[in-house]
């Protein structure tokens, strides 16, 4: 164990990102986009604890000069597939490592419906004007801080996918980025899904070793035309040496409905904004979120559901569960714009905690203009309790099985929201795996 | 039982003064008063508030953000906000060096 005083050095310089623009063939467009992020990157420092969002999590081990723009290297392992598609009949997957795509392959069916599944060099050769108009443009704000900023000016990995008017795609597409020891992630995924569509995707990370260093600095962005229906299902599932970073916007329009499904297991250190805009009337966003932290783990998510059109619905539900010394943060908040009436917003976050030394802190919020609305929120924290564990054990359970039991059945509520099997199945498993035994 | 690990030298942190110092997997605060030195975690258990950035007053240390005390000598609360102690690190001389015992 080493000792030093704390400094703030960057990494990522004008030197590599000159060599990342040289490397790739994009057109003016995107050197463009990288350009001005790289200007908001240099122009700004890693955010203070000092600013509201940034004051539950300790980013000061963080060092940017730690890590630096992923080169393209071969996985010198077999690569894992993935626990989203056991069981799953996909129609086009994609996976890739350390921030650059490795395999990329999608149904000739679903091609043949127009459907679009790829890498971002991918599209970029065959609808380059789909990126152009949709790329960090509508959703996610390249200039929002330092890590939007470092993602937008550096991506290089991530996967597209485009659905045409009026085509359901029944088959569900899967996605898996995985890191190696010391690896970086800066992937980028857009989802574009046109009127009257309908199609679901599962995106899930892991790491090859579960202690070893690595940064994820990602965003995902899910673009929703009217009357188009998507499912889309997050797996956050890094190792537990990962620093993430992660802006996820989705924009939803008029009768258009999304289903969100986040699982947040893996990674040191996470911050996340999740963004919903509900942009045109009748909209309605369901979002399902679990969590569970082991170790010094510390997650942190701020969600906005943000309801900028009349008579639009949305619902989210997190649920965490802690133990050793982990920690999590939840802000969450409904703002309703002024022209958003007959607003139904809900959020709600529930804390287990397992052990003494864990900690959960939830920030509910509400901003509301409109005046003829129905918003409501909340949020509990609670220990498992010992009757129950006791009662369980007078009917032959061990202690550790009655914890197991009550922890599942904690996330019963979130789980009975999943839609696809394999999902529920993929985090009940991971997280029966997890828990422990304590007194 | 974990090993001690130099931390500092005993000339780098004036008397009385702190300073803040990264280790692998965490961040402490090192305070050096009346010729002993004592050491926290650099995080006030009520809002995670930056202990080292606090006021030193004898062996109090005063969050900055909304005045929770501690007892720099064993973490323990001298006053609210914060109602549960901070981790503190046996430390001791040897030589011209400082050394902290990490145990998780």
């Amino acid at each position: 164990m080493s000792a030093s005083t704390v400094t703030e050095v960057e990494g990522f310089s004008p030197a590599a990102f000159d060599r990342l623009i040289e490397s790739r063939n994009e057109p003016a467009w995107l050197q463009e986009l990288r350009q001005s992020a790289f200007d908001t990157f240099q122009s700004m420092s890693l955010p203070s604890r000092k600013e509201e969002e940034w004051m539950r999590t300790d980013i000061r081990m963080f060092h940017l000069d730690k890590f630096a723009v992923p080169e393209q290297v071969k996985p010198e392992v077999e690569l894992p597939l993935g626990v989203l598609r056991q069981g799953v009949d996909v129609g086009g997957s994609i996976v890739s490592y350390n921030g650059h795509t490795v395999e990329s392959n999608l149904s000739e069916e679903l091609r043949q419906q127009g459907v679009i599944f790829g890498s971002i060099a991918e599209v970029l050769e065959q609808r380059p004007e789909l990126l152009e108009k949709y790329l960090l443009t509508k959703a996610v704000d390249p200039h929002f801080d330092k890590f939007s900023s470092l993602h937008a000016a550096f991506f290089t990995g991530g996967q597209v996918l485009y659905v045409p008017k009026n085509t359901v795609v029944k088959q569900p597409l899967h996605a898996l980025s995985v890191l190696g020891p010391g690896g970086v992630d800066l992937g980028h995924t857009l989802v574009i899904v046109e009127e009257g569509a309908e199609v679901t995707m599962l995106n899930e990370t892991a790491s090859l070793d579960n202690k070893a260093p690595g940064m994820h600095c990602g965003a995902i962005e899910l673009i929703q035309h009217p009357n188009s229906h998507l499912r889309y299902i997050n797996l956050q599932n890094w190792g537990q040496g990962v620093w993430h970073f992660a802006h996820q916007k989705a924009i939803v329009e008029r009768d258009s409905t999304l289903y969100w499904t986040i699982g947040a297991l893996g990674s040191r250190l996470s911050k996340v904004n999740q963004h919903v805009a509900l942009v045109g009337e009748g909209a309605y966003c369901e979002v399902n979120g679990v969590m569970f932290t082991e170790g010094k783990q510390h997650l942190s998510y701020h969600t906005l559901q943000h309801h900028e059109a009349p008579s639009c619905r949305s619902n989210f539900l997190y649920k965490t569960a802690l133990q050793d010394h982990s920690r999590t943060v939840w802000r969450g908040m409904i703002k309703v714009d002024n022209a958003a009436q007959k607003t139904d917003g809900y959020q709600r976050n529930d804390n287990l905690i397992l052990t003494e030394h864990a900690r959960a802190d939830s920030i509910p919020g509400l901003e509301i203009e409109a005046d003829d609305v129905r918003c409501t929120h909340g949020a509990t924290t609670g220990k498992i309790d010992e009757e129950q564990i006791f009662y369980a054990q007078t009917r032959g359970f061990t202690r550790k099985e009655a914890m197991r039991a009550i922890v599942i059945g904690f996330f019963q509520q979130v789980f009975d929201r999943i839609p696809l099997e394999s999902v529920r199945d993929a985090l009940g498993n991971a997280i029966a795996s997890r828990v422990r035994e304590y007194e | 039982m974990s090993d001690f690990i130099k931390i500092a030298e005993v000339d780098a942190i004036p008397d009385p003064g702190k300073q803040v110092f990264e280790l692998d997997d965490r961040i402490v605060v090192l305070f050096h008063v009346a010729g002993q030195f004592y050491c926290l975690d650099d995080i006030c258990t009520h809002d995670d508030g930056p202990l080292g950035e606090g006021a030193l007053e004898g062996t109090t240390i005063a969050c900055p953000r909304h005045g929770a005390k501690f007892d720099i000598r064993d973490g323990s609360v001298v006053s609210m906000p914060a109602t549960i102690a901070t981790q503190s690190y046996e430390t001791k001389v040897e030589g011209q060096n400082v050394l902290i015992r990490v145990e998780d």
